[in-house]
């Protein structure tokens, strides 16, 4: 497997042999087809950061997040929160400069 | 390392999420165009009411021929949430200038799609955004047209109801 991105908490594989994606929550580690990966991607991306530091719109300052057709449920602080955007971009730009680089 | 994302993807992936907005956009316009429908049936615009269905229908299609080419081409289109439209008007000119300036709002956003194209080199989704490039331009012109009657022929009583009749042809 090729590492893409380890941030704090989290990190990114590629699997060539499967053609899948990894990503390592720490705990667990999840496999993704690229249509999932992309799924996460968009869910995380939602997530309004802004609200984790008003009592009004996030008293409790974690996200629950149903990944993979809900196959996997995850609870995230806000720092995990703050990590999971940065390896999510992070992960895209390097899939993207690999693109760059195989053509 | 391979090129899975290629593999999966026809499309590059920030081209894809502003297709993604852009079909937001698709859908609050039809939404938007529903509203107007509604104002000018409940106001006697009977031709106006139906040329306004017509045009949602038609955002509709656009908002479809977008999601269907994202997940045609590896993707993931999703489905928009729709909310903020207004439904109070003070006359028909305001509803069709308003119209107007919604169809300037898309044009824009579709070129900077195909701007964003041009720079990664996503040349397949530049050529499937010609087909908007071309319809929006005749989308505004149509508006530009009938904006024009209310200059000719001016808003109150029976103009009104003369435009409204020659909304029939539009």
């Amino acid at each position: 497997m090729n590492l893409l991105y380890k941030s704090y908490y989290f990190a990114s594989y590629q699997c060539d042999h499967s053609r899948s994606f990894y990503i390592d929550f720490g705990h667990k580690q999840v496999k993704l087809s690229f249509c999932q990966l992309l799924a996460i991607r968009q869910k995380v991306q939602a997530i309004d950061l802004s609200s984790h530091f008003d009592k009004d719109l996030n008293y409790s300052g974690i996200e629950i997040l149903s990944l993979c057709n809900r196959e996997h449920l995850f609870v995230f602080d806000t720092l995990q929160v703050i990590d999971l955007k940065q390896l999510l971009k992070a992960t895209f730009g390097v899939l993207e400069l690999n693109s760059l680089v195989a053509h | 390392m391979k090129d899975i994302v290629r593999q999966k993807i026809g499309i590059n992936v920030d081209v894809m999420d502003l297709l993604n907005e852009q079909i937001s956009k698709e859908a609050h316009s039809a939404a938007v165009y529903l509203a107007m429908a509604s104002w000018c049936d409940h106001n006697g615009l009977v031709y106006s009411a139906e040329f306004f269905y017509k045009q949602s229908a038609e955002e509709r299609e656009h908002m479809l021929k977008i999601f269907k080419f994202i997940n045609e081409n590896g993707g993931t289109a999703y489905s928009p949430e729709v909310s903020n439209i207004n439904h109070e008007y003070n006359s028909l000119q305001e509803i069709f200038e308003t119209a107007l300036d919604q169809e300037i709002q898309i044009t824009k956003s579709i070129n900077n799609i195909v701007t964003k194209c041009r720079k990664v080199q996503d040349y397949g989704s530049e050529n499937f955004l010609q087909w908007f490039v071309k319809e929006q331009m005749e989308e505004e012109n149509q508006f530009r047209r009938i904006l024009e009657m209310f200059d000719l022929m001016g808003t109150d009583g029976i103009a009104l109801k003369l435009i409204d009749e020659r909304i029939k042809h539009e």
